[in-house]
């Protein structure tokens, strides 16, 4: 079963190595000259304020070099696109086209269970798939490392600003794309074995797992641990469009803010801030000095609600979780549906 | 053993449609088993059901002695080759082979190989672009070479031409002589399968309408012809099971066991081909009735 399993799949399995090869010896080539520049940047040897300015310069710099924008896009967008594309060409097409070519009346009649024949296939493509997403994110994270460092230094432009617990880079970086690749294999499979079909069941395949891509994000994961709250003198804050936004919390660093905001001395939220402090604005945004001083004289504050960054970890594992969690029942429903015998 | 296949009130739905309704039979061992039946009689549905490809929904169905597709065992002694012979398009015929290999234990390599050659199928030819004789050469040899007990085939020679159609159950014949297997093959054609089936059942909406060894009903069926005259006044121990009347002449197609002494009849026999639509147009006919009384218990 696993010489089947392989001869119908070593096309598929081979395009795949092939192209993370080639994403590998692009970032081989790159990798070594990014990171020389971060060893030749002022970042190495800063101490205390500067280095935010250092990682600004480096940052900066980087942007405006060919190719690191482009590679650091394209890295991500792979990483993100890689379960969709295993569970759209590998997993859909695994029953439903067993059932559309009708193969399936030789391949359960031979003299091996079509329990066996799913366990064997669901496990070498489904590690298969695992494997490439987490390879391809790995050799990546590796590539990033300087970029990584210098944002979390305080470093930001508008094309390098996420930090690691930003949507994008936390569902790139670590094991959650282990968890992705497993959850977008098995719902391929399942959504082919309910279909019966094999394109239609690779279009609704992305659908689904596009939306559950864009829902762990903005719906899931800022619940999964009940987020901290503090409450502190307005330091450093961007105003935006006048409403005031938190970017660091003080003796946090490195924490992800959901959310934040100016309550008054009584501790009620306020919306509007008085005009006098926020200066000289433009279209609401910031210009020339902090409006902090003036505000915290006004006895406003503001209210943070976080995940400290110890919780990157912790936060990593429920989510990888979840989605493993997902791809076992998945894979669960598969067994359950042929073993009802009613293909 | 006696039955290969033993059925009692087998029924299977799809959906809310019943395909397959109260199908109650037994068909012997040792024999090239014809089931022959019109389209939609639920013919497919029976061999799935025998090789387990599909559980039933009603009744019980024993192939074998043992549950159809439970384990390797039973699935190592029932070989089945599916309407269309469906093969892998990518994989070649070579591969065909080391599949098998790889999946049964009972493997027969050398017969296999043998086959191909025999057959001249080139063996790094990939199964998408063979004929579709080849192709069902191929699938019997995945079928034959794992050594069954007993070999399903379902419609094996529907979508052959003629020449493909006779090489083809020439080829089956010479395995099944070779191996002594028991063999079931449907067809709703009677022709092929009077060529090489010892054995007939004939299956109208699922239900076993005649069945019996083909010496054996070819010699209790005969063919009347006489002057008109009412079925009802022929003497006992005939069933009628067709009648067509000209306004001079009836014919009738009936059963017995005994020769119609009757000089008002002429006897002949009967081939197999009308034998089977006999039952076939019966078994309409019934239906048409049944229809009929509904509607009049309705109004």
């Amino acid at each position: 079963m696993i010489w089947l399993t392989w001869r119908q799949f070593r096309v598929q399995a081979l395009t795949a190595a092939a192209a993370l090869a080639a994403f590998a010896i692009l970032l081989a080539a790159t990798g070594p000259h990014l990171a020389s520049l971060y060893a030749a940047s002022a970042i190495t040897g800063c101490h205390g304020g500067t280095c935010g300015t250092a990682a600004i310069t480096f940052l900066s710099q980087l942007q405006a070099t060919s190719p690191y924008p482009i590679v650091y896009l394209l890295g991500i967008a792979l990483i993100l696109i890689a379960p969709a594309i295993t569970g759209i060409f590998w997993g859909a097409p695994l029953i439903a086209r067993e059932l559309e070519t009708r193969t399936f009346t030789l391949a359960w009649n031979q003299s091996i269970t079509r329990t066996r024949w799913l366990v064997v296939k669901l496990t070498l493509t489904g590690l298969a798939a695992m494997a490439v997403t987490e390879a391809l994110s790995l050799i990546y994270a590796w590539w990033a490392d300087p970029i990584g460092k210098a944002i979390d230094l305080g470093g930001s432009t508008s094309l390098f600003s996420g930090g690691r617990f930003s949507s994008l880079i936390f569902a790139t970086h670590g094991i959650t794309p282990l968890g992705y690749a497993a959850f977008a294999f098995t719902l391929g499979t399942t959504i082919g074995a309910l279909i019966r079909r094999t394109v239609p069941a690779m279009a609704v395949t992305l659908a689904i797992f596009a939306a559950a891509q864009i829902a762990m994000p903005l719906g899931v994961r800022p619940h999964l641990i009940p987020p901290d709250h503090t409450v502190a003198t307005i330091e450093s804050v961007d105003l935006d469009f006048g409403n005031l936004t938190a970017t660091v919390v003080p003796r946090q660093p490195g924490a992800w803010i959901l959310s934040s905001g100016a309550i008054n001395a009584a501790g009620q939220t306020v919306g509007t801030l008085p005009a006098a402090c926020l200066g000289a604005t433009t279209l609401g945004l910031k210009v020339g000095s902090s409006p902090g001083p003036c505000l915290e004289s006004h006895g406003f504050r503001e209210a943070i609600t976080y995940e400290p960054a110890s919780r990157y970890w912790p936060l990593q594992w429920i989510e990888t979780g979840i989605l493993l969690a997902l791809a076992v029942t998945l894979a669960g429903f598969c067994f359950w549906r042929l073993g009802r015998r009613r293909i | 053993m006696s039955a290969v296949i033993e059925t009692g009130g087998l029924g299977k739905r799809y959906r809310r449609k019943w395909a397959l309704t109260d199908c109650t039979l037994s068909v012997p061992a040792g024999h090239v088993v014809g089931l022959v039946g019109p389209n939609g009689a639920g013919k497919t549905t029976l061999l799935s059901l025998a090789v387990g490809l599909l559980a039933p929904d009603a009744g019980t169905i024993e192939v074998l002695g043992g549950v159809p597709g439970a384990g390797r065992a039973q699935l190592a002694r029932v070989g089945f080759l599916a309407q269309d012979a469906p093969v892998y398009a990518g994989l070649s015929v070579a591969d065909h082979l080391k599949l098998g290999a790889r999946l049964n234990l009972g493997w027969d390599a050398g017969l296999a190989r043998g086959r191909v050659d025999r057959l001249d199928l080139d063996p790094g030819q990939k199964a998408g672009t063979l004929s579709g004789g080849q192709r069902a050469q191929l699938a019997l040899t995945l079928a034959v070479a794992k050594r069954p007990e007993l070999l399903v085939l379902d419609e094996p020679v529907a979508s052959l031409d003629p020449l493909a159609r006779r090489e083809f159950l020439a080829d089956l014949m010479e395995a099944v002589a070779e191996q002594e297997l028991s063999v079931v093959l449907s067809s709703h054609l009677v022709g092929d399968l009077e060529r090489v089936c010892d054995y007939l059942i004939v299956l109208v909406g699922s239900r076993v309408r005649v069945a019996g060894p083909v010496e054996e009903l070819l010699a209790a069926h005969h063919l009347l012809s006489g002057p008109r005259r009412d079925p009802a006044t022929l003497p006992d121990g005939l069933e009628v099971i067709s009648a067509s009347h000209t306004d001079v002449q009836t014919t009738l197609l009936v059963r017995t066991s005994d020769p119609v002494m009757d000089p008002a009849w002429t006897m002949s026999e009967v081939g197999l081909e009308d034998l089977v639509l006999a039952y076939m147009s019966q078994a309409a006919g019934r239906r048409r009735r049944d229809n009929r009384h509904h509607l009049e218990v309705r109004k």
